[in-house]
C-alpha cells in the first residue's frame, strides 16, 4: 500500500519544504476564503464612513492633520473590529468542537493557529489599508503641498496587528461565544484609557500615554514648517510589535505544552525544560517571548526618557537632529489693489483667496497710516507650543501681520469644516487680529509681542467695529472687554461706532490719521469719535 | 500487526475509563462493541494520538505515538472520525475535505483528486459546494467520513459513523468499510450490532473499560446460542450474553 502522505525521507527535504509551503499556501487560500471578517467589513466600513472619513474629510487637506485620525479615530473603531473578529476565529476549534478531529493530524497546532491567524489578520490589514487610502487619495488630490506621512501608517498597523494577537490569543485560551464580544468591550476601554491618557486627562506623572497610538490633533501646520520627528512612533511600534511578538511566542509555547500534555486540551508544564517532543518550537517560542519582552521593555523605558520640545516629542536615544532643521519653502503671495500683500504657506494655497479677501477690506481702510501693516504673513504655530498659541501680531519695520496657521484654523473655522454659514464671524475674528494690534499701545518687549496686543479701550473698540462694519463685517465677539467700570456703555460705544462707519471711507482714514496716536493712547472716548 | 495495545490505562482524576486493555489486529474492519461508558471513545481517542494513555503501551502501524517524529508519521497515516464531529459550517463540502487533507500534509498536487473521489466515495458529490450549515445530520456525517479517508489511511478510527445514516447509506456505507479493510485498518466503534456482522471481520466488546470478549462476529454470535439474553437478532443475543456473563 502507498500511502498518501509527503515522503519524510532526508534526501527530499527540499521538496518536502516546497510541498509544506504550497499546503500552507492552500490553507491560507481556504482560511481568506472562509473568514468570518468579510460579513462585518460592511458595519466596519459604515462606522469608518461616519466617524474617521468625515472628521479627516473636515480638516484641512494638510497631510500630518489628516494623517492623525489614523490613530485618533480609525484605530479606535479597528481595535473592537480586529480584536472581537480574532477572538472569534481563535476560538473556532474549541467553539465548533472540532479539537479531536485537527488534534488527530499531522500539522502542528501552532502552523495550524498561525494559519488561521494569518487569514484573519490579513483581512484586517487589507481592510486597515484600504482606510488609509480612503483617507490619502482625497488628500493627495486636495493638498498643495507635502506627502503623505508613513509613521502613523506603520504605527496604525501595528496597532492592529497587535490587537488581532491579543484578541487572537484570548480566544485561545478563553474559547467561548462571549470571548469575542468581550475582548471587543475590553479592547475599546483599553484604548479609550489610552486616548484619556495621550489627552492628559488623567494626571498620569510618567510620559506612558506616548505609548498610546491615540494622541490629541495636531496643530494645523504640524509636519509644515518643521519635520515631524518620527520618535515617538517608533517607539510606539516597537512597543505593540513587542507585545505582538510575545503573544505569539506564548501561543506557540502553549501549543508546544499541550502537545506534551496528557489531555491535548490541557497545558502541561511537567517536563517542559526537557528536549525531546517540539523542544525546537519551545525554544523558538520563549526566544519570542523573551525578544517581545525585551523590546516592549526598551520601548517602555525610552518612552520614559521622552523630551517636549517646541515642534513635539522627542526621544533622544533615536533623535535625528538633522531633522530639527526647519522646512525650505516660497510663500504663495497675493498683492491687493491697494499693495496689501498676503502670503500663506503653500500647503495652505487654497485657502490665499480667503485669507485675501478677509483682510484686503480693513487693510484697505488702513492703508498708509503709521503702524499698518503692509502684509499678512502665516508663521508657523508648532514653534509656539506648547506656550499656547498667541494671537496675530504686528512685527517689523515696515509692519507685517503675523499669523499662525493655527490660530487662521480658530478663526477661520472652515479649516475644521464648520459650515459656510460661519463664515462672517470668522472673517470678523481675522479682521479683528489686523486691526487689534494696530489700534492699540504698540508692544515695548518681545515678551509682550508675544503675548499679543492689550485689550481693546471704548474708543479703540467702537473705531474697530466702525471699520470692520465698513468692510461687511459684524462686531467681533469680545470677552471681558465691554462694560468697562465708570466708561462707557457698550450702547454708548455701538452709537459711536455707528456714527463713524457711516462716515465716508475718506473722512474715517483723515480722522484716523489725524487721531491715531490718541486713539491708541486710549486719551480719546468714544463720545468724541465723529 | 497494525495496532499493538497492551495494558491501556486511561484515566480522568478519579475515573477509570480504559482499564488495561489488550488489543492486537491487523488490516480488515474490526468493530468494537459495548454499553455506554464501556471506554470505547477514550480507546478510540487514544488510538487516534488524541490524548496519552496514563500506563500501558500502544504500538500504531508499527511506531511509538509517545515520540514526536512517529507519531506525526501515524497522524500522516491516520483516517479519524470522532463521536461529535466539529465542522467550520462556512466551509463547503470540499472545503472541508480539502482542509483535513492539507492538515494531513497529504501532497498538494494530489489533493483536488483525493478530495473529488472521497467525496464521490460517500455519495456527496451532488453537494461539494454546499456549505456545511445547510447539511443534515447524515449528510455531515458523510462528509465526516470523506475527510477521514481522503487521505486513504493504512488505520481508519471510526466513533458511532453510522448514527444518523438512513438505511441505504448504511447499507452503502458497510460496502465502503469491507473494501477498506481489505488494505487497511478499520476500527469501528458503534451500538449497532448489524453493522458489526455485516462488516467486520474481527469484534471485540467492552464494558467498565475492559475487553470482555474479543473474536469474530461468528464467535460472539455462537456465546449467545442456548442463552437466555435479549435480543431479537442471534448477534444481539450473543452480546448481551457476554455482557451478563461479564458483570455476574
Amino acid at each position: 500500500m502507498t500511502p498518501a502522505v509527503i515522503s519524510l525521507g532526508p534526501g527530499r527535504a527540499p521538496a518536502r519544504r516546497m510541498a509544506s509551503l504550497a499546503a500552507t499556501g492552500r490553507l491560507l487560500r481556504l482560511e481568506l476564503k472562509r473568514n468570518v471578517v468579510p460579513y462585518v467589513l460592511p458595519l466596519l466600513a459604515a462606522v469608518f464612513y461616519f466617524d474617521t472619513f468625515r472628521t479627516a474629510d473636515g480638516f484641512p487637506p494638510v497631510w500630518t492633520v489628516r494623517a492623525s485620525v489614523i490613530g485618533d479615530h480609525m484605530l479606535f473603531e479597528f481595535c473592537a473590529f480586529a480584536g472581537g473578529m480574532a477572538a472569534w476565529a481563535g476560538s473556532r476549534e474549541r467553539r465548533r468542537k472540532a479539537l479531536d478531529l485537527v488534534a488527530s493530524t499531522p500539522r502542528a497546532v501552532w502552523a495550524r493557529l498561525s494559519v488561521t491567524l494569518a487569514g484573519t489578520l490579513g483581512w484586517l490589514l487589507l481592510a486597515f489599508l484600504a482606510g488609509v487610502a480612503a483617507i490619502y487619495i482625497p488628500t493627495a488630490l486636495q493638498a498643495t503641498w507635502g506627502g503623505p506621512p508613513l509613521w502613523p501608517v506603520f504605527a496604525g498597523a501595528a496597532g492592529v496587528i497587535v490587537v488581532t494577537i491579543i484578541g487572537f490569543a484570548c480566544g485561545v485560551f478563553f474559547p467561548g461565544r462571549f470571548t469575542a464580544p468581550l475582548v471587543a468591550i475590553g479592547l475599546l476601554v483599553l484604548y479609550q484609557a489610552g486616548f484619556r491618557e495621550a489627552l492628559g486627562v488623567t494626571a498620569s506623572p510618567g510620559t506612558d500615554a506616548l505609548l498610546s497610538p491615540a494622541s490629541a490633533v495636531p496643530a494645523v501646520d504640524a509636519g509644515v514648517y518643521h519635520h515631524v520627528a518620527p520618535d515617538v512612533p517608533i517607539t510606539q511600534v516597537m512597543f505593540m510589535g513587542g507585545i505582538a511578538v510575545a503573544l505569539l511566542g506564548v501561543l506557540a509555547l502553549a501549543a508546544a505544552l499541550r502537545q506534551r500534555a496528557p489531555a491535548r486540551d490541557r497545558i502541561s508544564w511537567r517536563g517542559w525544560p526537557a528536549r525531546g517532543d517540539n523542544w525546537l518550537l519551545r525554544t523558538v517560542a520563549v526566544v519570542l517571548v523573551a525578544a517581545g519582552v525585551a523590546a516592549s521593555s526598551t520601548a517602555y523605558s525610552l518612552a520614559g526618557t521622552a523630551k517636549l520640545t517646541a515642534t513635539g516629542w522627542e526621544i533622544p536615544a533615536l533623535h535625528d537632529a538633522a531633522r530639527d532643521r526647519p522646512v525650505p519653502f516660497v510663500p504663495d503671495c497675493r498683492s491687493a489693489p491697494g499693495g496689501f500683500q498676503v502670503c500663506v504657506h503653500p500647503a495652505f494655497s487654497g485657502y490665499l483667496g480667503d485669507v485675501a479677501a478677509a483682510l484686503d477690506p480693513v487693510a484697505a481702510e488702513i492703508a498708509g497710516l503709521p503702524g499698518a501693516a503692509v502684509r499678512a504673513e502665516q508663521v508657523a504655530s508648532v514653534g509656539t507650543w506648547p506656550h499656547g498659541y498667541g494671537p496675530s501680531h504686528t512685527a517689523g519695520n515696515p509692519p507685517v501681520l503675523e499669523y499662525s496657521g493655527e490660530e487662521v484654523g480658530d478663526l477661520f473655522g472652515v479649516f475644521w469644516g464648520i459650515p459656510a454659514g460661519a463664515g462672517p464671524d470668522w472673517r470678523a475674528g481675522f479682521q479683528q487680529g489686523l486691526l487689534d494690534p494696530f489700534l492699540s499701545e504698540p508692544p515695548h518687549s518681545a515678551a509682550a509681542a508675544r503675548t499679543g496686543p492689550a485689550p481693546l479701550g471704548a474708543a479703540q473698540q467702537a473705531v474697530e467695529d466702525a471699520l470692520m462694519a465698513a468692510a461687511g463685517s459684524p462686531p467681533p465677539l469680545r470677552i471681558g472687554q465691554h462694560g468697562h467700570s465708570g466708561g462707557p456703555s457698550q450702547a454708548q460705544i455701538t452709537a459711536a461706532a455707528s456714527r463713524f462707519a457711516s462716515l465716508p471711507a475718506s473722512a474715517r482714514h483723515a480722522w484716523l490719521a489725524a487721531h491715531l496716536a490718541a486713539l491708541r493712547a486710549g486719551t480719546i472716548t468714544a463720545a468724541q469719535i465723529p | 500487526m497494525n495496532v499493538d495495545i497492551s495494558g491501556v490505562t486511561r484515566r480522568f482524576g478519579r475515573n477509570l475509563a480504559v482499564a488495561g486493555v489488550d488489543l492486537e489486529t491487523g488490516p480488515g474492519v474490526f468493530g468494537l462493541l459495548g454499553p455506554n461508558g464501556a471506554g470505547k471513545t477514550t480507546l478510540l481517542r487514544m488510538m487516534a494520538t488524541v490524548i496519552t494513555p496514563s500506563a500501558g503501551t500502544l504500538r500504531l502501524l508499527g511506531r511509538d505515538p509517545g515520540s514526536y517524529g512517529p507519531r506525526r508519521e501515524i497522524r500522516c497515516r491516520l483516517g479519524y472520525l470522532p463521536q461529535n464531529i466539529g465542522y467550520y459550517p462556512g466551509f463547503t463540502v470540499a472545503e472541508f475535505v480539502e482542509y483535513f487533507a492539507l492538515l494531513k500534509e497529504m501532497p498538494p498536487a494530489r489533493i483536488p483528486a483525493a478530495v473529488a473521489a472521497a467525496v464521490e466515495r460517500v455519495d456527496l458529490g451532488g453537494k461539494a459546494r454546499a456549505k456545511l450549515r445547510t447539511l443534515s445530520g447524515g449528510m455531515l456525517r458523510r462528509a465526516g467520513i470523506a475527510q477521514a479517508i481522503v487521505n486513504d489511511p493504512e488505520l481508519l478510527l471510526l466513533d458511532e459513523p453510522t448514527a444518523g445514516l438512513d438505511p441505504e447509506q448504511r447499507v452503502a456505507f458497510r460496502a465502503l468499510l469491507r473494501g477498506l479493510g481489505e488494505r487497511a485498518t478499520v476500527v469501528v466503534s458503534t451500538h449497532l450490532v448489524e453493522d458489526v456482522g455485516a462488516a467486520c471481520t474481527e469484534v471485540a466488546l467492552m464494558d467498565a473499560g475492559k475487553i470482555v470478549f474479543h473474536g469474530t462476529p461468528a464467535e460472539l454470535t455462537a456465546r449467545g446460542e442456548g442463552a437466555r439474553a435479549a435480543g431479537d437478532a442471534p448477534l444481539e443475543r450473543g452480546y448481551g450474553a457476554v455482557l451478563a456473563e461479564a458483570r455476574s
